[in-house]
This record gives C-alpha cells, sequence and structure tokens, in this order.
C-alpha cells in the first residue's frame, strides 16, 4: 500500500504552488472547486499527476469533487501500476 | 447616424521605467531611454540584443496568483495595463450600478503568447516529452488579452483582438474609436500589449537584419529614428490601455478627460509585404484627417511611427511631407521609440498614450539620440530635445508589415 501523504503532498504542492492555497486548507473532505480548482485547473492537475508518476488516465475519466476523492484516485492508479 | 464625442477617460500602462504614467511621460520628456542589452543564458547562442523590458512587474501581486497562472505574459501586461487605465478612469471592477453589456473590449497583438508556445517547443523536442501543459492552447490563444479584460472587468459587449503586426493596437483603438462614436458602445477598453523575447521570435528578427547595432554601452543610445546614424530597430515588451468613452457619458459621471480622439485612418499599401510605400500612408493620414475634420493646419505634433530602420524613416517623411505641404517645415515630429523601443502590437496604444499626454501637458517627447537628421528624413521640424509648445491636436503613426497602416488623430481639451 502506498502512503496517502505522498499524493496529498503532491495536491498541495501543486495547490500552494500554482493557486496560493495554504496547505492546512487542502483537507479530505475540501471540495476542490472551493480551493478554486476549477475545469482548466483540474486538468494541469491530472497532468501534474500523470506527470510525476508516469501513469496515463483515461480521458473519459470522471472528475473527483473533493480533495479525498482525488487522492484515492491517484493512489489507485499509481497501486494498479505497481 | 448622429455622431457621438469620444473622450480619453483612462490611461494605463506598464511602464519600460518601472514607474507610473506621470514617471514615463517625464522621462521621455527629458529624453531618457529605457533600452538596455539583454543577455540571456540560452544554449547554445544566447540572445544578445538591445531590448526594453518592464522591470518590477509583477504580475502574481498585481492581477493574483491563481488568474496570473492561466495567463501567457502578453496577457499578464496587457490585463495589469487594463486594470491600470480602467482606476484612471475611475471605473470600479466590482458590481457596477449600471449595465456593461454593451462595454467593450479592443485589443492589438501581433504575437499573441509566443512564450507558451515556445515553452512547448521545448519540453516536445529538447526535453523529449510526448506532452505539453493542458493550459497551452488558452496561454497562447492571440485573444488571450481582451477575453481574459472582459471578464476580469465585466464587460458584455464585443471583445475582439487585431493582429496586424506593428500596427495592431492602433487599429484595435481606431475600431474602438469607430464603436463609441457610431453610440454602440459607451465605453471601450483598448490597447495592446506584445512580448517578443521569446527566443525563436527575437532571432527572426535578427534575421531579418532590422535591429539596431550596438553593444552593453551603447545599449541605451541603439535606436536612432531619422538619424543619419541610425542602424535600426530595438524590441521591447509592454502592455498599454485606454479608456475611450461616449462624451456624455464621461461628463455625466464626472469622469477627467485627458483628450478627445476625433479620428482615423487605415489603409493598406498593397504593394510589398516589407518594403513601405508612402502613397498608403498618405490616404491614411488623410483618412484620419477627414474624418477628424481637421486639415494640416490644424495639426501641431506628430508621434511617428519612427522604428529607426533605413528603408521606413524615410518613406515615413516623404508621407509627412506630400501630405503637409508648406506646412511641414513646421509640423513638430519625433519617434519616441527611441526611448521605450518598439513594442510591436502594443506600439500603437503607447504612442497614443503618449501623443495624448503630448495634448494634456502641452509639451512634445523628443527623437532622443536624433544627433543628425538624415537628409532623405529632411523637411519636417525634428524634435531632438522635449520642450513645451501650444498643441491644439496631434497625429499618432502606425505602419506595419503587410503595408498596413493606421493613423490616430486626437485633440486637446481647452479647460
Amino acid at each position: 500500500m502506498l502512503p496517502t501523504m505522498d499524493s496529498l503532498g503532491l495536491i498541495r504542492e501543486f495547490l500552494h504552488n500554482r493557486l496560493g492555497v495554504p496547505s492546512e486548507r487542502v483537507v479530505a473532505d475540501a471540495a476542490l472547486v472551493s480551493l478554486g480548482v476549477d475545469s482548466l485547473m483540474m486538468l494541469e492537475l491530472m497532468f501534474e499527476f500523470e506527470d510525476r508518476f508516469g501513469i496515463t488516465l483515461s480521458k473519459d475519466l470522471k472528475s473527483p469533487k473533493t480533495v479525498g476523492d482525488m487522492t484515492a484516485l491517484m493512489d489507485r492508479l499509481r497501486q494498479a501500476k505497481g | 447616424m448622429t455622431q457621438r464625442r469620444v473622450a480619453i477617460t483612462g490611461l494605463g500602462l506598464v511602464s519600460p521605467f518601472g514607474g507610473d504614467l506621470p514617471d514615463f511621460f517625464a522621462r521621455l520628456l527629458a529624453g531618457e531611454s529605457a533600452v538596455h542589452f539583454l543577455q540571456t543564458d540560452d544554449v547554445p547562442r544566447p540572445l544578445a540584443i538591445p531590448f526594453v523590458s518592464c522591470p518590477g512587474f509583477d504580475a502574481d501581486a498585481e492581477l493574483g496568483k491563481p488568474l496570473a497562472g492561466t495567463m501567457d505574459r502578453f496577457a499578464q501586461l496587457g490585463t495589469a495595463a487594463a486594470y491600470r487605465a480602467w482606476q484612471d478612469a475611475g471605473l470600479s471592477r466590482g458590481q457596477p450600478a449600471e449595465s456593461r453589456e454593451n462595454w467593450g473590449v479592443s485589443w492589438g497583438t501581433a504575437l499573441g503568447g509566443t512564450l507558451a508556445y515556445e515553452k512547448g517547443y521545448k519540453e516536445l523536442w529538447i526535453k523529449g516529452r510526448e506532452r505539453v501543459s493542458p493550459l497551452s492552447v488558452i496561454l497562447g490563444m492571440n485573444n488571450a488579452a481582451n477575453a481574459h479584460i472582459s471578464i476580469q472587468l465585466g464587460l458584455g459587449g464585443v471583445s475582439m483582438s487585431h493582429t496586424v503586426a506593428c500596427a495592431s493596437s492602433a487599429i484595435a483603438i481606431g475600431e474602438a474609436f469607430r464603436r463609441v462614436r457610431s453610440g454602440e458602445a459607451p465605453v471601450m477598453l483598448t490597447g495592446g500589449s506584445d512580448v517578443p523575447q521569446a527566443y525563436g521570435v527575437a532571432r527572426a528578427w535578427e534575421a531579418l537584419r532590422v535591429m539596431a547595432n550596438c553593444d552593453e554601452k551603447t545599449a541605451a543610445q541603439a535606436c536612432r529614428p531619422f538619424s543619419a546614424e541610425r542602424t535600426g530597430l530595438v524590441l521591447g515588451e509592454g502592455g498599454a490601455a485606454l479608456v475611450l468613452e461616449d462624451w456624455e457619458h464621461a461628463v455625466a459621471r464626472g469622469a477627467r478627460i485627458h483628450g478627445e480622439m476625433v479620428g482615423y485612418g487605415t489603409t493598406c499599401d498593397h504593394s510589398h509585404l516589407v518594403r513601405p510605400d508612402a502613397a498608403g500612408q498618405v490616404r491614411a493620414l488623410n483618412m484620419a484627417l477627414a474624418d477628424a475634420g481637421l486639415t494640416p493646419a490644424d495639426i501641431d505634433y506628430v508621434n511617428a511611427h519612427g522604428t529607426a530602420t533605413a528603408e521606413g524613416d524615410p518613406v515615413e517623411i516623404a508621407a509627412l511631407r506630400t501630405v503637409f505641404g508648406e506646412a511641414a517645415a513646421r509640423l513638430a515630429v519625433s519617434g519616441t521609440k527611441s526611448m521605450h523601443g518598439h513594442q510591436l502590437g502594443a506600439a500603437g496604444a503607447i504612442e497614443a498614450i503618449i501623443t495624448v499626454l503630448a495634448l494634456r501637458e502641452q509639451a512634445i517627447p523628443p527623437t532622443a539620440h536624433l544627433g543628425e537628421p538624415d537628409p532623405a528624413c529632411a523637411g519636417v521640424d525634428h524634435v531632438g530635445s522635449g520642450r513645451p509648445q501650444q498643441l491644439r491636436a496631434a497625429l499618432s503613426n502606425s505602419f506595419a508589415f503587410g503595408g498596413s497602416n493606421a493613423v490616430l488623430a486626437f485633440r486637446a481639451v481647452t479647460p
């Protein structure tokens, strides 16, 4: 099992660098849209995730709604990759 | 149809000197140059060219980090200039009391988001990656600046970009002027922005052999329009914006009026892509004068296109001699690119602002480093030093590759 913090850390780093969101606001039940992640920023976040972990997301992937959904998705895909 | 008078109620730019608008104009009057020598760390061959930057411009601080992150630098400079012009006009960025659904934006850019595209090329071809950022399209698109400005200022009317090389923002201003004058829009935010320091873009300009010769010590004096010793142009980045407003609308809300825009002429040489033709410029000048209801005798100053190229400068002066006839000898002309450089699609807007300020302040900024004028550029009153002068009306010329010409006419407002 991969540590959840790695995925959460990436999201926190991304949101801090791109949107100036403080890390303490990036918690599991926080809605991504409330942190400023609109559809464009979600594309960028997905891109960063793919880039960082060497994963390719399918085009019809449903966008996660919360930070928790996002970390769960990342962890699942990273684990599947091995 | 009754034509509306067009007031200029807002001026804003990201200054190449780093200060505010009064500082910018004061430095121009003093003949101060913003040109420096740009040396990059690109490999294998760094850029080493005279250039004009916008020192101290902090897009994150001015626009907010989330917004700035969705913009290429040309849109950042443009939106910042628009904010400054909007503030200067005394207009709010919050929820307005009156509808702004027919207020619009008309913007000029020659290059658009070339830095975003170049970054993508580097990722693909140098770093060997298979993909580029998903924001590349919206960063690079030529209408990014006007789209961001419309969104941020809440303007629901026309939002358009004009890409006409070095005349881009002059044409953008002219088209905005027509919309206000016709009554189609009570307010138009207009101007232009460009960022020509993408490596491939700067190299492309070098390849044209039109860039000024200089080294680190001589860079500040590298651009010398109309001089016998001119060697070429100096590129620069920049963003500049004006608020054009229905005169009665401006008066009703008690806005400060910097000047009046009274005419616009635009033509094409239809002869050659890069060799200018005086006949096309003459038609644009005459069109602007007729549009303004002015005669050559009414014009006291022309802010020239004056890029300091071997071919362009004499043709522009020949066009002025043709239009102004005997009055040409007393016509004050200056090429302010000698100090602020050539911002391509932003140049027309920067020079429109300078022309409006000259009328407002009753003072003419010079062609710096003029020295001995080229005899081929004789026949007008070349302003070699900044000076006070009574000015009633003035023109701003922008003549572009492709043979597109734009002339803007402004009149001083009597206090």
